[in-house]
């Protein structure tokens, strides 16, 4: 699964040409890769697709391979933190992962969110860059 | 000691100019600190007479008497020679003194308000305000054959373009704030939320890049050309082309790259206009008019989020739609009125409008953001 989701990531960076697509609309548009350190559940390499309908953040961590939902995303736009919800399986059972970060690098087109995941499993640095 | 040679001085040039960030065409604000006047005195070493501004680069005396070079900028050529200045109005070799405003990243830099020449105490390279040309009398509105408005040229007749807008930011009517020109609020914190009525998440951004004076600007920093009801405010205008055969016309934009938009008029949805693209959003979205009395409406939709649609960074989303009228009400004058729906970044519809002045006989001025240095 890990050497699977880093394929993909792989083709993804590949396939971007390294560049950030432009995007001036709501900051968490987009697609963004990055690491969730030692999550031994779904290993360190995570992706996630997020958009905003105008009412509410939706999106999903590993499309394709954990299909993870996510629930209850917000956002601060007074300081730009965020909070994502998605509920997992493993082999030990039912997971909820927490993820609560912060946006960096604003006005940039690959910005960043900087923060920690947490779940029943353990918890970790959380950092992803928008692609 | 003589002052550096022509070639040394571009290589100083491009040191100067590699310490600052890639801003093109840009508010004078985005780069400069207006609060901060400096003054320098020294030789012209270069004259670089190119869009979007013109440099001039100048030897001044470092502390240790060692020649340090700057990098002055103005306005554009085309301002510039509006004002009756060339290429040739300040040369290698005069003395120059320069009163302007420091750069904010503390290089090299200064924005001049006023530049002498050191022996004559002559003033150079300023701008005069630039006026709308007067009226020689209320003329009516041109018509086609047809029957309807012409918003561009008369058919055989000289060009044309529209330009001076009454406005320069896109702010909600009714709405009094007090906005510079380009866009920026002197007090953000008070008025951004009057501007428009914006979503939290998109107030918070708004301010975000208010309070960094508009740097981030794509439109400054990678030339990109102003999309969306931006392209009827900026101070280079714009032109129609109508192409009755064809049922569309034309916006050739001034103050871009010599882009142009398309609006069709022969009842095509929105849907469709790009063959094998049609859920593809757009830079300038997809746009059908149709003619309403005297006015031509257009609803455009389908806007990617790869610009920002106003001057002072309101930001959009894909969910934008606009619905633009213009109507010209006699000769010299397009009224323009725009309503902005988009769910994702507004609370609710909302419109603007402003006037424009019809430039006749001249062509779009050739500014091309292109053109300036990386």
């Amino acid at each position: 699964m890990r050497a699977l989701i880093s394929v993909l990531i792989l083709s993804f960076v590949c396939l971007a040409g390294g560049a950030a697509v432009a995007q001036e609309g709501h900051p968490l548009k987009g697609s963004w890769i990055g690491s969730w350190e030692k999550n031994q559940a779904h290993g360190d390499d995570v992706l996630l697709v997020l958009n905003w309908d105008g009412k509410a953040i939706s999106g999903m961590i590993n499309p394709g391979t954990d299909n993870m939902t996510l629930k209850n995303a917000t956002l601060d736009p007074d300081k730009w933190t965020v909070r994502f919800e998605a509920d997992a399986k493993d082999k030990q059972g039912a997971i909820t992962y927490v993820i609560e970060g912060k946006i960096e690098n604003l006005a940039m087109h690959n910005r960043t969110i900087v923060g920690t995941w947490k779940s029943q499993r353990g918890s970790g640095p959380f950092r992803i860059q928008r692609q | 000691m003589k002052f550096v040679t022509g070639g040394l001085a571009a290589v100083l040039a491009i040191f100067v100019l590699a310490g600052a960030p890639g801003l093109a065409h840009h508010s004078v604000a985005a780069k400069f600190d207006e609060s901060k006047s400096m003054t320098i005195t020294g030789i012209v070493t270069n004259v670089d007479w190119r869009n979007p501004h013109v440099h001039v680069f100048v030897n001044v005396r470092g502390p240790k008497n060692e020649w340090v070079n700057w990098a002055v900028e103005l306005e554009s050529p085309i301002d510039l020679q509006e004002s009756g200045w060339n290429r040739e109005s300040v040369q290698p070799g005069d003395s120059v003194t320069v009163q302007g405003f420091t750069a904010r990243n503390g290089s090299r830099q200064v924005w001049s308000n006023r530049m002498t020449l050191t022996q004559t105490g002559r003033q150079v390279l300023n701008v005069k305000p630039s006026t709308p040309p007067a009226p020689l009398a209320k003329r009516p509105t041109p018509t086609g054959p047809d029957g309807k408005p012409r918003l561009g040229a008369l058919p055989g007749g000289v060009d044309g373009y529209w330009a001076f807008p009454s406005a320069t930011v896109l702010v909600e009517n009714g709405v009094k704030v007090d906005i510079r020109p380009d866009g920026l609020l002197r007090n953000p914190a008070a008025d951004a939320a009057k501007v428009a009525p914006l979503q939290p998440w998109a107030l918070s951004l708004y301010r975000q890049r208010q309070t960094r004076f508009l740097q981030d600007d794509p439109t400054f920093l990678n030339c990109k050309p102003p999309g969306g009801p931006r392209q009827f405010q900026q101070s280079h205008g714009f032109q129609f082309v109508e192409d009755p055969e064809r049922q569309r016309i034309f916006v050739l934009i001034g103050s871009g790259n010599r882009n142009f938009r398309i609006i069709y008029l022969d009842g095509r949805s929105h849907v469709g206009q790009v063959g094998g693209d049609d859920d593809n959003p757009l830079y300038y979205g997809r746009a059908v008019g149709k003619w309403d009395a005297q006015s031509l409406e257009v609803d455009t939709r389908g806007f990617n989020e790869d610009f920002w649609f106003t001057n002072g960074g309101l930001p959009h989303t894909d969910q934008l739609r606009l619905v633009e009228r213009f109507t010209r009400t006699d000769f010299d004058t397009l009224r323009y009125d725009v309503t902005i729906t988009d769910p994702g970044a507004y609370t609710r519809p909302w419109s603007s409008g402003w006037n424009l002045r019809w430039v006749g006989g001249a062509e779009l001025p050739a500014h091309f953001c292109q053109d300036n240095r990386p």
